[in-house]
């Protein structure tokens, strides 16, 4: 077809097109101005508009970024989750790195007013023991910030171990279906009748000997299958949209298939899953350690230290209260992060 | 129904007044992004036993018009302007006034009857709610009624259908069912939202008629909503063209149809594809095929078989030759089940061939595997129905374009770019699309991308699935010009699948119709679609519509010899079902 | 619809098989039976060592022992189940016979309740979808799902159970207790009621009176140490019932299925009135069940025989109305049985095991003995689990109200209330019948927590003694009875899904 063509039928760019101007933002914020009536004036802008944004493109990563960042309750549970994080991590200092907070978690101090927490609110005061002290005379805000370290790692680590583990068989069962499927599904069933903790609690029993990495990888294993049946299941109604059939019909390779037309489509569907992972990974250890099957002295975690101190609630109650708030903070905010990327990913339930 | 004396408007006279009128409709939505203004200060008016036309393409505003009617926009519209439903002001109603108005009063009928009516409630039951809601019939009195509904539409077997779940029954059935439902407490106006728009053409047909004989029989007023220019002349008796928002022109259906006035309703009546018309309505024709051409496509005794669980397979196609020669359309026609599809993703390798042979430039299709088969695949390029599926919304339309050649690890760098680029201003897009993501395009576009990327390791053979269905038909028109016009440039042979007579009229050199999974008749263009020898064909062409109301009442009436000689009943309402 | 859930339950008991030798092995592997012995410094530690070992038949391979673990299970399909002995000695069988009872009950109670309160709350959301219930709901939800279970249990243990003992020696209301709970009691039902601004203000009125009347009266009356319903009020909550009953299922025109409810009302009133006598003075479960038998008996003749045309709507109608009406004659016993209970226990929120031992009361203090145990436990349990009902069943009812059948639904002018009962609920439900197999599992790891924050005998406890002591025998035990119980579950959702969805059972 030649430009003359062009010329001769002003067919082009097509009435139907116009409703949806090029760039959504645009299009959108633009509505409100006064409408060009005169219908060719019309179709002539079309084009033009699609040539005149060319530094504008969003991609929908961009977007739902943008969404994400507009999600107040998650913004606050980002906000949340860093401090928790950087209290943890810069107070004590971690392995060999040292951090701001004077005291450790193994020394004993003098008992202070019976180790009751010094920090107040008003007038506004940090003391010597914010948090208070143990039975012994340990700082507990050193305590509590070990225990906050030791739970963030196993709760990450398992996240990602699961995520991963998770991704692969449920991609697999999903895409290849066969023999991975069938493994998915039964060990699906295996689960809904020996409960994960269950098996974690025996998985635990064995590795928490060898230390918290070895705790973490244990549960790692026992925690992928959830996240694996949404993913495959994710991945089932993509496998049968038209962009993959046209890239099989081309003779893409599977493996570019699923890495390059599938995953990325059911990114959505992971990275929302693996905050859920991780916020489940954190309760589901502290509930181990609290039955004696997880973290073992000389480590501690959050939910050992509320294990020790179950039966100083009356008399010592800071000595329960902090390693639980900590632990409902964590699991809140990383749950409302979750929230808030399923809003930005899925953005239908949002508009109406 | 409980009178709103508020409401009312004075002395309203049920025969002359109208049944639905909007005065100064103004409609907007508050969205993420800012408010989207939707109808714009619209004025129409529906008398009794007339069915008014609104056409328009989409996003013209047409739908949201409808809903207004029912008082059933969400709840970030903000309506101004006024709503009459017969005596009631819609605007100005309760929620319970508004209840006591739908569906006993002002009835809608929707696109897709596949998705319209619930699941998990008997047909009878969804039947009989309205009436028991608004008083009607309550008990077996309703049941009875329902039934009589359910016959009176023309569904066979009533009094048994009544007590199944909708997923028992065909797409055109529940759309009777969705009709029944719209007449169960005989309302003054029925507001039809692109009622035939998911059906097949024969069903489309019986549906009208049946639509047509209810203003006739009910003296139901009746408000037409669709994009179809051959349902506006086939039903409608006023006219009026929306387009953003506004209407742009209106008048009775000869007056609009026959002689245009408005630039956008000329181009939208220009940009219907004419059945009869034949190659070269969008200004281009394809070349015909060189008498020494060769092979492109040779498919013998094809057999598709679905695996069901505990019963037999399934067969989609059954035993299709089909063969297509290099430079040349072939068009397969069929209604949906027909195995069209089927054939389409066969061909691709995308589901598995049960038997018979595919030669695809002379290579077996079906027994190559590994490098040869990728070479293959080189040259074959394809088109899917869905423009808004068929890309992926993750990869900007430059990578989407380059894709095969990537695959194929044809051209690098510099060179690929510029390949896309060439295609880019092939299929009419600017370099700027380069860099952009799917959903920023609209349909159109969309689609001339998922061609460019069809086109970019310049295929021998095209494999088109239903590539304009889903497009407005101003967009289908510039499409399927466009689409001609690269064919003659690159000469590629092409299997174009549709079911639209039409479409296939303005492109295919010869034609295949389909039926149940074996093929009815095949031959010339001219002489399949002009003097179609089977049944099947005969009947498929006669339910297709044309853009001309005088062309199509002749054709109406030809359908109903042809239905009356083949010993078919004519579907119209059964009032003697209703008297009760 | 049979062949589908026959199969499913088939692939479930090879799970079960598969699972129990998986659970088996990874038991006695995880650490040494002896340890606590070849630590010890005893005189005669290695007689112990020989005689754990010839008990626990650690001499013979670990197959071994598993297979006569299997033959002794596998015969209770016979009913002589023989699950060998535990660490101690003890017979595992009745050991698990006395735990599985408590926990069993614990479970299904708060799987019951988490079910019921989670997706009311989950519907109510959706349907107010953005409003401040709404919000407060998913606040409330994320807030329950980050609660770890066992801190929960202890604050609930520490505070409510014994700040609640405390006051029940005195029950009164300070004025401003009663304004402050009547208030936030009437806001929260104007905001789940919604509406405009108009009707929200007199519900909240209205509902903040009838709150503020009923807790002056209850503390007028002393009515937490002599609480009753009494025969006037079961009428009134009966005929009130009834009412309900009638809008929510075929609204009152429809004359059959309303006679078939009338008249389900006034047999269970009659009925009532004529055997409470009898359930106070002598009361046994049998004659509770044949009672309770005999309503729903008549209401289902009632819908049956009067129903007519509109029989199914009328059978349902009545028959829910008869477990309502059992429900609050039910509740009427024990309250009226309340004080007695109190004399007895001046505490009687008890924080430590399932029952209160050596305890002498007649039958209904027994069934309150058992119940108030039962209490903070489920409290805990079904806190946990609401959360996730409560979002999927929002996300669920999201999904539905947006399909097309539902703008059909309102096109046909049926009320907002019926569209969501009627149209959407049941179609939101098909989703969640697969979700509830997974939350019982979760619920009975739920459940070995608990069990051991609030000291009970139970499974959870069998579980976690067995394994701290590298004892396979009482963990199996555990393993039989919740993973039975999780087929059973699971079939049930099978079949609730099968009912739901007409589309699978056919």
């Amino acid at each position: 077809m030649t430009s003359n063509d062009d010329q001769t039928r002003p067919t082009e760019p097509v009435m139907g097109d116009m409703p949806e101007k090029t760039d959504p933002l645009d299009h959108l914020l633009s509505v409100d101005e006064p409408e060009k009536t005169d219908l060719h004036d019309h179709l002539l802008t079309v084009e033009e508009d699609l040539e005149g944004n060319t530094d504008r493109s969003y991609s929908q990563g961009a977007l739902v970024l943008r969404r994400f960042l507009r999600h107040r309750g998650a913004m606050v549970a980002v906000g949340g989750l860093v401090i928790v994080l950087l209290l943890a991590f810069t107070s004590i200092g971690v392995g060999p790195l040292p951090g701001w907070w004077p005291k450790n978690y193994s020394d004993l101090y003098p008992l202070m007013n019976g180790g009751a927490p010094t920090m107040k609110l008003w007038p506004p005061a940090i003391g010597e023991h914010p948090f208070g002290q143990d039975t012994i005379g340990k700082d507990y805000f050193a305590q509590v910030m070990r225990g906050a370290q030791i739970s963030l790692f196993i709760a990450f680590a398992v996240g990602i171990m699961a995520t991963i583990i998770g991704t692969i068989i449920g991609a697999a069962a999903g895409y290849l279906r066969g023999f991975v499927e069938a493994f998915l599904m039964r060990t699906t069933d295996l689960f809904i009748i020996i409960p994960t903790l269950v098996l974690a609690a025996v998985l635990g029993q064995m590795a928490s000997k060898a230390g918290v990495i070895a705790l973490a990888l244990v549960l790692g294993l026992v925690s992928w299958t959830g996240l694996a049946r949404l993913v495959r299941a994710e991945v089932l109604s993509l496998r049968e949209r038209e962009f993959v059939a046209a890239a099989r019909a081309i003779g893409t390779p599977t493996p570019r298939i699923i890495m390059r037309h599938i995953l990325p489509n059911a990114l959505g569907t992971i990275v929302v899953n693996a905050t859920l992972l991780i916020s489940a990974a954190i309760l589901i250890e502290s509930a181990l350690s609290f039955l004696g099957f997880g973290v073992k002295p000389p480590d501690t975690s959050l939910g050992l230290l509320i294990s020790n101190y179950q039966s100083a609630l009356t008399t010592r109650p800071w000595l329960f209260w902090w390693p639980g708030v900590f632990i409902l903070a964590i699991a809140l905010c990383v749950n409302f992060i979750g929230d808030g990327l399923r809003d930005a990913f899925d953005p239908r339930q949002q508009m109406d | 129904m409980t009178p709103h004396t508020n409401t009312n408007t004075p002395a309203y006279n049920a025969e002359t007044d109208p049944v639905l009128k909007f005065s100064q409709l103004d409609v907007n939505f508050k969205t993420e992004f800012g408010r989207v203004h939707a109808v714009k200060g619209l004025d129409l008016q529906v008398m009794p036993g007339e069915v008014v036309a609104l056409v328009g393409e989409s996003g013209s505003g047409k739908s949201v018009t409808a809903t207004t009617a029912l008082g059933l926009l969400p709840k970030t519209a903000r309506i101004g302007g006024q709503t009459l439903v017969a005596d009631k002001i819609i605007n100005e109603l309760s929620e319970r006034g508004l209840r006591s108005v739908r569906g006993n009063r002002v009835a809608m009928v929707f696109q897709e009857p596949m998705t319209a009516l619930n699941p998990v409630i008997r047909i009878g039951e969804q039947l009989t709610e309205a009436m028991e809601v608004h008083g009607i019939a309550h008990g077996r009195e309703a049941w009875d009624r329902a039934v009589g509904l359910l016959e009176a539409v023309g569904i066979p077997a009533a009094r048994r259908r009544a007590r199944e779940f909708p997923h028992e029954l065909s797409g055109g059935m529940r759309q009777r069912v969705v009709i029944a439902m719209a007449l169960a407490c005989d309302p003054e106006v029925i507001i039809a939202d692109e009622p035939t728009t998911a059906l097949d053409v024969t069903v489309q047909a019986d549906i009208l008629d049946l639509l047509r004989s209810l203003k006739d029989q009910l003296n139901t007023g009746i408000l037409l909503i669709t994009h179809n220019m051959g349902v506006v002349a086939d039903m409608a008796d006023r006219v009026a063209v929306m387009f953003k928002g506004e209407i742009v022109e209106r008048g009775t259906v000869e007056e609009v149809l026959l002689n245009p006035q408005h630039p956008y309703t000329r181009r939208l009546l220009d940009a219907v594809p004419h059945l009869g018309a034949g190659h070269g309505q969008f200004g281009t024709s394809p070349l015909p095929v060189a008498a020494d051409a060769g092979m492109a496509l040779e498919v013998k005794d094809l057999v598709v078989e679905y695996k069901r669980e505990g019963k037999k397979p399934f067969r989609a196609v059954d035993g299709v030759s089909i063969d297509v020669r290099r430079g040349e359309i072939v068009g397969l026609v069929g209604e949906s089940g027909s195995g069209k599809s089927t054939i389409g993703r066969a061909l691709l390798g995308l589901i598995p061939s049960t038997s018979g042979e595919v030669r695809v430039l002379g290579t077996d299709a079906l027994s190559v595997r590994g490098k040869g088969g990728n070479e293959l695949r080189k040259r074959i390029g394809v088109i899917f129905q869905d423009p808004a599926a068929s890309l992926n919304p993750r990869l900007p339309v430059g990578d989407v374009i380059a894709e095969p050649m990537s695959v194929h690890k044809v051209a690098r760098g510099k060179e690929r770019e510029k390949k896309v680029l060439d295609l880019l201003e092939a299929v009419q897009l600017p370099r700027s699309a380069y860099n952009r993501y799917p959903h920023e395009l609209s349909g159109g576009q969309r689609q001339r991308v998922s061609i460019a990327r069809a086109l970019s390791l310049q295929p021998d053979l095209l494999i088109a699935d239903e590539p304009t269905s889903a497009l407005d038909v101003s967009v289908q028109a510039s499409v399927l010009e466009m689409l001609i016009g690269l064919q003659r440039e690159f000469g590629f042979a092409c299997l174009f699948i549709s079911h639209d007579l039409a479409v296939i009229d303005s492109l295919a050199h010869r034609v295949v119709v389909m039926q149940y999974g074996k093929v009815v008749e095949r031959g010339n263009r001219d002489q399949v679609l002009m003097n179609p020898q089977e049944e099947y064909t005969k009947r498929l062409l006669a339910a297709a519509p044309v853009p001309n109301p005088i062309e199509q009442k002749r054709r109406r009436d030809e359908r109903h010899a042809l239905l009356a000689s083949l010993g078919d009943e004519i579907v119209t309402l059964d009032t003697r079902e209703l008297s009760m | 619809m049979t062949k589908f859930i026959a199969k499913r339950l088939g692939i479930s008991l090879v799970i079960l098989l598969l699972g129990s030798a998986l659970l088996y092995i990874l038991t006695v592997n995880s650490g040494d039976p002896l340890q606590d012995l070849r630590e010890s410094n005893s005189p005669n530690r290695e007689n112990l060592i020989r005689q754990r070992t010839l008990n626990m038949r650690l001499d013979v391979p670990w197959y071994l022992r598993y297979f006569t673990w299997l033959g002794g299970a596998s015969k209770c399909l016979i009913g002589a189940c023989d699950l060998g002995k535990n660490i101690a000695g003890q017979d595992v069988t009745s050991l698990v016979v006395n735990a599985a009872g408590s926990t069993l009950r614990l479970v299904v109670l708060a799987t019951v309740l988490a079910i019921a309160i989670g997706v009311t709350l989950g519907v109510v959301s959706a349907v107010r979808q953005y409003s401040g219930f709404d919000y407060a709901t998913t606040f409330m939800a994320f807030v329950f799902f980050s609660l770890p279970v066992f801190w929960a249990a202890v604050l609930l243990k520490n505070y409510a159970a014994i700040k609640f003992n405390n006051w029940l020696v005195d029950p009164t209301f300070s004025p401003v207790t009663i304004v402050v709970t009547a208030l936030i009691a009437a806001f929260v039902l104007q905001a789940a009621m919604g509406g405009n601004a108009r009707r929200r203000l007199i519900t909240f009125a209205a509902s903040a009176v009838v709150f503020a009347g009923v807790m002056f009266y209850f503390d007028a009356v002393t009515w937490f140490r002599y609480p009753s319903i009494g025969l006037p009020i079961y009428i009134l909550g009966v005929l009130g019932a009834g009412v309900l009953v009638l809008s929510m299922t075929s609204g009152f025109d429809n004359k059959r299925v309303r006679n078939a409810v009338a008249l389900t009302a006034v047999v269970a009133i009659g009925g009532y009135a004529a055997v409470r006598g009898l359930l106070m003075e002598s009361p046994s479960t049998p004659l509770l069940l044949l009672c309770g038998l005999a309503g729903l008996v008549v209401a289902f003749l009632a819908g049956w025989f009067l129903g007519g045309f509109s029989r199914k709507q009328a059978v349902i109608a009545s028959f829910v109305l008869a477990l309502v009406a059992a429900f609050i004659a039910i509740s009427d016993l024990l309250l009226s049985n309340w004080s007695g209970y109190l004399k007895l226990q001046s505490r009687p929120i008890p924080t430590i095991g399932s029952v209160t031992p050596n305890f002498t009361a007649g039958y209904w203090g027994h069934t309150i003995d058992t119940l108030t145990h039962l209490l903070l436990p489920t409290i805990v349990l079904t806190l946990v689990s609401i959360a996730s009902y409560t979002r999927y069943t929002r996300a669920s009812m999201l999904d539905v109200l947006n399909q097309d059948y539902i703008r059909t639904a309102r096109s046909k002018g049926i009320s907002e209330g019926k569209v969501v009962t009627r149209h959407a609920l049941r179609n939101s439900m098909i989703p969640l019948a697969t979700i509830v197999a997974f939350d019982f599992a979760g619920l009975i790891a739920g459940a070995v927590v608990t069990e051991t924050v609030f000291g009970w005998q139970g499974m959870g406890n069998l579980f976690r003694q067995g394994l701290l002591q590298i004892d396979p025998n009482p963990v199996m035990g555990f393993y039989l009875v919740t993973g039975t119980a999780a087929v059973f579950m699971n079939m049930i959702a099978d079949i609730a899904y099968a009912f739901l969805d007409p589309r699978i059972s056919r």
